[in-house]
């Protein structure tokens, strides 16, 4: 079973800018509930235009399941947008 | 025409991403990786694999297979519904890398590129330059990212060398080893062989791919292919390029499997709406008029049933396609899992063409292009015709098979 979740959650993010292959690094994010999840790793990070307007997606992993985040370049907020985890071999 | 093997240096590289939706969803989402994972249209049991990660590939997964095969073949396989815009944007960061080797870089497919070095100065190995560019796929995508390199003297060996040692292999083939890399394959193995083709060789006597390669070619042009076909393959055994050529848009068209077996006429004939409006909007991206239409149906029998159209004069509106598509899917057959739409003898579309009903044409033209400017700027299916309000939803756009020409 594959539980993917779509969501539309403001969250606040902890990023770090600087160079490399991700520019802008989100470390840790905080969701609505209070639960504040540590970023392992960052899987792909592109973009996406909604009409006129520039996304930034990052996927990223805390090691236990699989967030979509999405950087709003106009409005400069941050929405969790997918969650996927319980994967079963 | 060179009878021998071609002795050049190999300058022709392919690059083929591994699996590539499965590897791309997988290095997006770390928890997927080791997984058995199958990219769907949607994720319903009777939806067809896409793309089969290796791990879902080992247990049988292929693709094509429906998802609820899938399941029985490899308990606990990961569903993942397509996902374009990620599968685009690995596309331009790939042709990206391979368009700094060489201004001869193309995409063959959504996840095949090619780079002729023929004609450039290389001042080191084709071997350095593969696996700088499978190091790069990593620094610059993720590194997870695998692919395959072939180098080769044409497309052909490029490409066969390049499956090789799947999934993260970089082989060459060459004047000496060519007849060694033929000795360990199959006929079939071969790309561009396969059961048709497979069984006229073997028929003549040629079950090896050795054999083949050392076929003559009065038996190949003869015989087994019965024209110009026989010659090339002649040549492109031997690594003599005959692939070089580029092929013209035959037809535009969309597919689509209904989302349940019982869908009333009247809501299938929306989703055949939707269709239209799809391939009208991909006809006119291309700049391509078509006088050409063919619909199809396969039941839930499997019995597929089709009739087409020629029209005398081009047409390109959405409300064209489906009025022409309408009159024709008036005599389909009932109970139907599968309907398809195509535009065939596409033209370029020429506006200087002087028309009793140019007045008309033109509205109709400004409208569509109206259409088309502001889903391009807003997303798929903003504007559409009110009757396919209720079908749009299912008859997204989807990734295809293929093709890179919507890309």
């Amino acid at each position: 079973m594959n539980d993917e979740l779509a969501l539309r959650e403001k969250v606040v993010v902890l990023s770090v800018f600087g160079g490399g292959l991700h520019p802008c690094k989100p470390v840790k994010f905080k969701r609505a509930s209070g639960r504040e999840i540590q970023v392992s790793e960052i899987g792909l990070v592109y973009p996406a235009l909604r009409g006129r307007r520039e996304i930034h997606i990052f996927d990223v992993s805390d090691g236990q399941a699989d967030y979509r985040l999405e950087f709003d370049a106009r409005t400069l907020s941050w929405y969790l947008t997918q969650e996927a985890d319980h994967y079963e071999r | 025409m060179n009878d021998s093997i071609n002795p050049a240096t190999p300058l022709v590289m392919h690059i083929d991403l591994n699996s590539a939706f499965a590897t791309t969803e997988q290095q997006a989402r770390p928890m997927l990786r080791g997984k058995p994972v199958a990219i769907v249209n949607r994720r319903s049991p009777n939806a067809a694999v896409i793309t089969a990660s290796y791990e879902a590939k080992a247990k049988g997964v292929k693709v094509g297979t429906r998802m609820m095969e899938a399941k029985l073949l490899c308990p606990g396989i990961i569903a993942v519904e397509s996902d374009p815009l990620k599968y685009r944007f690995v596309f331009k960061k790939l042709i990206g890398i391979l368009s700094d080797y060489s201004p001869k870089a193309t995409m063959k497919s959504i996840d095949e590129g090619l780079i002729d070095f023929n004609g450039m100065a290389i001042n080191r190995p084709m071997i350095d330059v593969g696996m700088e560019i499978k190091q790069r796929l990593k620094n610059e995508i993720g590194n997870h990212m695998r692919c395959n390199v072939g180098i080769g003297t044409n497309r052909f060996l490029a490409k066969t060398a390049a499956g090789l040692h799947k999934p993260d292999g970089l082989d060459e083939i060459n004047s000496k080893n060519l007849r060694t890399v033929f000795s360990g394959m199959k006929l079939r193995d071969i790309t561009g062989i396969a059961d048709g083709y497979g069984s006229r060789l073997e028929a003549v006597g040629i079950n090896t791919p050795l054999e083949f390669l050392d076929a003559d070619i009065y038996t190949l042009e003869k015989i087994v292919f019965k024209g110009i076909v026989g010659r090339q393959w002649h040549m492109r055994l031997k690594g003599w390029e005959v692939d070089d050529r580029e092929f013209k848009m035959g037809r535009v068209g969309r597919q689509y499997v209904l989302e349940s077996a019982n869908l009333k006429y009247d809501q299938i004939i929306t989703r055949l709406h939707s269709l239209c409006e799809s391939v009208g909007y991909r006809l006119r991206s291309q700049n391509k008029s078509a006088r050409g239409i063919y619909v199809y149906v396969r039941t839930q029998r499997g019995y597929y049933w089709h009739k087409s159209k020629l029209m005398t004069l081009p047409f390109f509106s959405n409300k064209a396609i489906y009025n022409l598509s309408r009159q024709l899917f008036f005599y389909a057959p009932g109970e139907i899992r599968e309907i398809g739409v195509h535009c065939y003898h596409l033209e370029d579309y020429d506006q200087s063409q002087i028309s009793l009903f140019g007045d008309e044409i033109a509205r109709e033209k400004n409208l569509n292009l109206a259409v088309d400017t502001l889903n391009d700027r807003y997303g798929e299916q903003t504007i559409h015709s009110a009757h396919t309000l209720e079908s749009g939803d299912f008859v997204k756009t989807k990734i295809p098979f293929g093709g890179v020409r919507y890309f």
